[in-house]
């Protein structure tokens, strides 16, 4: 069973907690936009970030890799585990231009 | 530092074929440069050991310059050394009927007279340049890109010249050093002509910290509504309003290939690790990708030459494929009869719906397509994009890139946020996603550039590119060129992807087109001569706001 999704309020406080637990105050934002600075007002970050929460975050967290070619789905999970390590740079891993490709 | 020369082309059989031919195959290659390193009198060293000093060019000292780098000038660049392109430039220089200090006054007074209306530039080094070009001319002769002044994007580092990146965060920075592409570029004869305006900390387009657009598309000089492109804004404008010879930016999301579609410029966002990024500041350590905005296939061409290659610095640019002669990819072969030929046998692929439609754009496209269609050694193809292109380029998979942004901030994000300005809000959302959903995020790059070098790769050599995000993720080359203008005179382009380190095959393109069509030889009239000042009054008037929101920053952030 999927759990409740948090409210807005409930996300308000985590993304506050976990920016100050990094050292970040977002109580230095202004009430409104900031003109000299162009610095956005809290409201306006606060309601960004949301939307950031919810959808690339939430997205991303459900991805789920694909298990290799052929591979059984009851063992899919355990076997996409196998197959796409991190690759932060993946164009200058040797495979990106030695592996043999398809003609 | 090594004193080990990188082979010159000539060692490594360039002319036959591009470079992704010669690279597919390991052991091949490794015997090729084993081969190169032997006839260069470097035996025993390792292929991996390229690294030469930063600001030494790949190519090995005291190899002649390349002839193709050079052109004959049009009769309009003859008239006005500001129509020159580097390659017309270079032929006069290197036979004595152009000084370099005569090139850089021809544009200190075109930035006089109209950088008032452009605002392309935060910094003009006007004595520095015009000393440069006494140097340059009493120093021996470098090659094609002697004397050649050049537009530097705000984000590379210039020894004890400020640079900013449109930020608070660096209003006061001048770094110790410079960046390895542009100590490269001056190395091989270039002038640093000034800084170029962009977004701040490379989001946007280019505006003031605040958000306030600065720079305008120099196509439509009296209506800053018009987007110019990317970051790299300030450079492209310069450059297409002949403002300098050609010049650099830095590529995140699309900042060398958006800005130069806008201004009919051809612009070259090379493969992750071609260029070093030493001395450039990130934006995202893994998307970031320097490169130039030319005029022409040749031009950038000649640019990337004299910044490519290993870098001690940047071990992102260690044990990589060599750098092809992209100066001859970039020179149009022809056959009987005057047509045109590609350089190498490439089959160009088209993405479902890419021609379709009856807007301008698509117009021009087709048009584009038929023109490389009658190419000796060409072959449009339709192809298929992997089924998870989508999903694995969307806005998810590209937000991965942002805690790249926010931890190498994060002293100035705990300091103080107002330094951020109009671009906070991404600094914090990098802040926000978490370690599992990085780590995904990474998993899927090898997934994504598996699927496109396997399934797309296999049905073409090069492909046209609808948006720059997907070989932006997974650092894959592209070059951006001017297909046609709209009725309304603007500018439209087109991007051809490459494959891994396959600039050459991109190039080859590139030049045979333009070989057979005049959209790249086009330039924007002069612009109102305008004072500052007194266009921010009359730009406010004509676009309502010129300061941009968090929200639309957010929207157009690389």
């Amino acid at each position: 069973m999927a759990p409740v999704p948090p409210t807005d309020t409930e996300l308000d406080t985590m993304i506050r907690a976990r920016l100050a637990l990094i050292g970040i105050d977002l109580d230095q934002l202004p009430g409104t936009t900031d003109p000299t600075t162009g610095t956005p007002s809290l409201t306006s970050v606060l309601s960004s970030l949301r939307s950031f929460v919810r959808g690339s975050v939430a997205t991303l967290a459900a991805f789920q890799l694909p298990a290799p070619a052929g591979t059984p789905g009851e063992d899919a999970a355990e076997l996409s585990q196998q197959v796409f390590p991190p690759a932060l740079y993946p164009s200058i891993t040797i495979g990106a231009w030695t592996k043999p490709r398809p003609a | 530092m090594s004193e080990l020369a990188f082979p010159s082309d000539a060692d490594i059989e360039v002319d036959d074929e591009p470079i992704r031919d010669r690279i597919v195959d390991r052991r091949r290659f490794l015997g090729r440069m084993a081969a190169a390193v032997a006839s260069a009198g470097m035996a025993g060293a390792a292929p991996s050991l390229f690294g030469a000093a930063a600001a030494a060019p790949h190519q090995a000292p005291g190899v002649p310059p390349d002839p193709d780098a050079y052109a004959t000038p049009r009769p309009e660049a003859l008239a006005d050394p500001t129509e020159l392109t580097i390659a017309e430039a270079a032929t006069l220089i290197r036979d004595g009927q152009l000084t370099p200090l005569e090139l850089v006054e021809a544009y200190l007074a075109r930035i006089a007279a109209f950088d008032g209306t452009y605002q392309a530039w935060n910094l003009v080094l006007a004595e520095e340049a015009r000393a440069a070009a006494v140097a340059v001319a009493a120093g021996p002769y470098l090659g094609p890109l002697h004397g050649i002044p050049l537009a530097i994007k705000d984000n590379y580092f210039t020894a004890g010249v400020p640079t900013t990146a449109n930020s608070f965060i660096f209003e006061d920075f001048r770094p110790p050093f410079d960046a390895t592409a542009v100590a490269r570029l001056e190395a091989a004869g270039a002038i640093t002509l000034g800084k170029t305006q962009m977004g701040p900390l490379a989001t946007s387009r280019a505006t003031t910290p605040a958000g306030v657009i600065t720079t305008v598309n120099a196509w439509t000089p009296t209506d800053p509504s018009v987007n110019p492109g990317g970051s790299s804004t300030g450079t492209a404008t310069a450059v297409a309003g002949r403002c300098a010879t050609s010049g650099i930016g830095t590529q995140t999301g699309g900042s060398i290939t958006g800005p130069s579609n806008a201004q009919a410029l051809t612009g070259l966002k090379p493969t992750m690790g071609r260029v070093s990024l030493s001395g450039i500041i990130p934006l995202t350590y893994t998307r970031d990708h320097p490169g130039p905005l030319a005029r022409d296939a040749k031009d950038a061409a000649i640019m990337l030459t004299a910044m490519a290659g290993p870098d001690p610095a940047d071990f992102r640019t260690q044990g990589l494929p060599p750098v092809p002669n992209l100066v001859r990819a970039a020179t149009p072969t022809f056959q009987g009869g005057g047509r045109v030929r590609l350089r190498f046998p490439t089959r160009i692929g088209i993405l479902p719906g890419y021609t379709a439609g009856t807007s301008e754009t698509a117009g021009a496209r087709r048009a584009m397509a038929e023109t490389l269609a009658g190419f000796g050694r060409a072959t449009v193809v339709d192809v298929t994009p992997p089924p998870e292109l989508d999903a694995l380029t969307g806005t998810a998979f590209n937000n991965v890139r942002l805690p790249e942004r926010s931890e190498p901030f994060m002293p100035f994000l705990r300091q103080d946020l107002r330094l951020f300005g109009v671009s906070l809000t991404s600094w914090l959302q990098g802040a926000l996603l978490g370690a599992n959903e990085y780590i995904t995020g990474q998993r899927a790059k090898l997934l994504l550039l598996e699927r496109v070098l396997d399934d797309l790769f296999s049905q073409c050599d090069v492909v046209v590119q609808t948006g720059p995000v997907p070989f932006d993720i997974i650092g894959l080359p592209e070059i951006a060129f001017p297909i046609g203008f709209s009725a309304a005179g603007v500018p439209i382009g087109a991007i051809l992807g490459g494959q891994p380190y396959a600039e050459d095959s991109l190039l080859a393109v590139v030049a045979a087109y333009q070989a057979a069509t005049t959209w790249h030889l086009r330039r924007p009239p002069d612009p109102p001569a305008v004072a500052p000042a007194t266009l921010g009054v009359a730009a406010a008037g004509t676009t309502g706001s010129r300061q941009l929101t968090a929200e639309e920053v957010v929207e157009q952030m690389q």
